[in-house]
């Protein structure tokens, strides 16, 4: 009576095993690869991102240098037309002339 | 069974290849990650520092510039039409220029220059073993503009900056210029440039990047750019408007007199600042290349000579600070010539004033009233005067090539030596250093060390160049007295009719003649007229210098005039009235 209840029990125990084992090894499965393609998105996306910010940091790098040259060239206009070896060709070709005599009060 | 064993025994082989490669890449080949050809450790050069006058104006700043480089192997057309397209870009900017207007010697040396060039870009892109060769340096924007039109593939352009002059030639001696030392980089050389190189200079900075295989930076790579530190700007005494009067008035001196240089320094005497140096025949600092080595120098501060009559107010100073004359004294020696050491000494104009005070003796130039002067006070004395003026050494002026001129020792001197030595003969001055002995006796006989450069500005912090130093040379009352001789001098010597009218000018003329092969030649010399004004209350101080003037080989009838022109363009520009006399 005793071993027939043992019998009995240590199959059933079987039968519940080995229909959790089946079960737990799917989820664990399913869980891993859920992971692995999240991590692997995420480093996909990061990765994305970060090849995005060299390039843009490039094209900000390249603005500042194309700003500064810029800059270099007005402030070399500027201080050509103001020269004074500039003002006096242009003053000459607008007529004025050089006071001969100068009066003071 | 069989399809999946070989799977199998594939994916092991190229485990093992992927793992045999990382192997080779980490401890064969040596790659690091600093060192592969992803990253790049590039110099990035600093921009030069610019020089401003008193007026915040850039005397020199930066220009956009290029390097013009060739792929030899990427360019397709035929090196020879290539070079023949480009070379007549490269040439000299004195024959880019569209108002050049050349001479038929000069268009043949355009010629020869250009085939040169042809030659050499032709050689340098035929070589197809080269990835990368430069073919010219500091390329303007406009030539490279041109170059672009042509649409060569191959050809390219990097960063680079050159020096730009808005003035051109002006203060080009004071400035120096800036070429390439032996490394390639830009060096100053001469005047402002060359003594405050380090401080123009700047600090070159550098980029270590990692870069992915299209050149964009990776940001989870290392990083460590060290950002170029500008150079510091100078901020000079000099007066843009001043210097612009001295330069024109000095140029058209030098040709009308048929002077073979000239040279003007205008100081202010309460400071020792320095308000215009200039000297002609001058050079393009841009394109200094084609001019000889002897105009690099600035004859205000390198060149020495004998200083002739000027000199005679630093031996009449010694004797009135020593109270061994008055301006009163009565010269008993100057009824003719003297002979002194077996040698002549004569006047200028072999005319004699007998019983001349010391007043006439400055008014008449006249050196035998100077060899009375000389006797006075002696070799040691007259020794002690010259070195407190400052002869014989450099006087500190910020400038690269200032020479100290010479004295002979003290030791050496003979009667004949002291006599001539009287009147400006025998010993080398430089002209900074005759404008400093003139300061001296402007500022109540205090010198000051001569400046040029007022501050030194950096990135966000400005350094205040601190004044010169200071020494009392002669008394308050012996720099007055040798004022009133000198006012006297103007007023009453041979350039009277040029003196500005109502101005008390104090000034005294030099006729120095050029000492050649043991002799003086009579028909070369160098005038000068030093002096300052107003007399009562100096703004400045002004030498004028010719050498070997050939109108006239005296000061009074070249530098005398020029400097009463100059003076009173000045006094105009700074709006100082007549006060009469």
């Amino acid at each position: 009576m005793i071993s027939d209840y043992k019998i009995k029990n240590r199959q059933s125990k079987q039968k519940i095993f080995a229909l959790f084992s089946g079960e737990i090894k799917l989820k664990i499965i399913f869980l891993a690869g859920l992971v692995i393609t999240s991590l692997f998105f995420t480093q996909l996306v990061f990765a994305n991102s970060l090849a995005t910010g060299g390039q843009k940091l490039s094209e900000v790098q390249e603005e500042i240098k194309r700003l500064d040259r810029e800059n270099m060239t007005l402030r070399a206009d500027i201080a050509s037309q103001s020269s004074l070896t500039n003002l006096v060709k242009k003053s000459e070709q607008l007529g004025f002339k050089k006071p001969l005599k100068i009066t003071i009060l | 069974m069989d399809r999946i064993r070989i799977f199998q025994v594939s994916i092991y082989f190229l485990a093992f290849c992927i793992l045999a490669r990382l192997f080779y890449w980490q401890f064969i080949s040596s790659v690091s990650s600093s060192s592969d050809s992803f990253s790049q450790e590039i110099k990035l050069p600093a921009a030069r520092g610019e020089i401003y006058t008193s007026d915040d104006f850039p005397l020199v700043a930066n220009q956009e510039a290029f390097i013009l480089y060739a792929k030899p192997n990427e360019i397709s057309q035929d090196p020879r039409k290539v070079a023949k397209t480009v070379a007549p870009f490269l040439i000299s900017e004195k024959y880019s220029t569209s108002e050049a207007k050349l001479t038929e010697d000069e268009q043949k040396q355009k010629d020869t220059e250009t085939e040169n060039k042809e030659n050499e870009i032709a050689q340098k892109i035929s070589n197809k073993k080269l990835f990368w060769v430069q073919l010219a340096r500091k390329v303007s924007l406009l030539t490279k503009k041109k170059i672009d039109e042509f649409n060569i593939k191959g050809l390219g352009f990097d960063q680079d900056s050159k020096r730009f002059y808005p003035e051109a030639s002006m203060s080009a001696h004071l400035l120096g210029f800036v070429g390439s030392n032996e490394d390639g980089d830009d060096t100053g050389y001469f005047g402002l440039e060359g003594y405050y190189n380090n401080q123009l200079k700047g600090k070159n900075g550098r980029i270590g990047q990692v870069k992915d295989p299209f050149g964009f930076p990776i940001l989870v790579g290392k990083y460590r750019p060290l950002e170029p530190k500008k150079g510091s700007s100078l901020y000079l005494s000099i007066d843009r408007a001043a210097q612009f009067i001295v330069e024109e008035k000095l140029r058209q001196a030098v040709d009308k007199y048929g002077a073979k240089e000239g040279t003007v320094i205008v100081a202010d005497p309460s400071s020792g600042n320095i308000i215009a140096m200039a000297s002609y025949p001058t050079y393009n600092p841009s394109i200094f290349g084609e001019f000889s080595e002897d105009y690099f120098k600035n004859p205000s501060v390198a060149d020495t000579y004998e200083p002739g009559s000027t000199f005679k107010l630093v031996t009449m100073a010694a004797a009135l600070d020593l109270s061994l004359v008055t301006p009163n004294t009565v010269c008993d020696v100057c009824q003719g010539p003297r002979k002194i050491g077996g040698y002549e000494i004569s006047t200028w104009n072999n005319k004699y004033y007998p019983n001349s005070t010391m007043t006439e003796v400055i008014q008449h130039s006249d050196n035998i009233g100077m060899t009375f002067v000389s006797e006075k006070l002696g070799v040691d004395r007259f020794y002690d005067y010259i070195d407190k003026f400052g002869f014989g050494k450099t006087t500190g002026l910020d400038l690269q090539e200032e020479a100290s001129g010479f004295i002979r020792q003290k030791d050496d001197w003979k009667p004949i030596d002291l006599a001539t030595a009287s009147f400006g003969q025998g010993l080398a001055v430089t002209p900074i250093q005759m404008v400093q002995a003139v300061q001296a006796i402007a500022n109540n006989g205090v010198a000051v060390t001569p400046k040029i450069v007022q501050k030194i500005k950096s990135q966000g912090t400005q350094e205040i160049v601190k004044p010169g130093g200071k020494h009392r040379v002669i008394s308050p009352k012996t720099a007055a007295q040798l004022t009133e001789m000198m006012v006297n001098a103007v007023d009453q010597g041979e350039a009277k009719a040029f003196v500005p009218k109502g101005y008390r000018i104090a000034g005294k003329t030099g006729t120095a003649q050029i000492p050649v092969a043991g002799h003086y030649d009579p028909n070369k010399t160098i005038a000068s007229f030093i002096g300052f004004a107003p007399a009562n209350k100096p703004k400045f101080v002004m030498l004028v210098r010719f050498r070997e003037p050939s109108s006239s080989v005296f000061g009074s009838e070249t530098a005398a005039p020029t400097f009463f022109s100059i003076a009173k363009d000045l006094f105009g520009y700074w709006g100082i009235s007549p006060e009469g006399k």
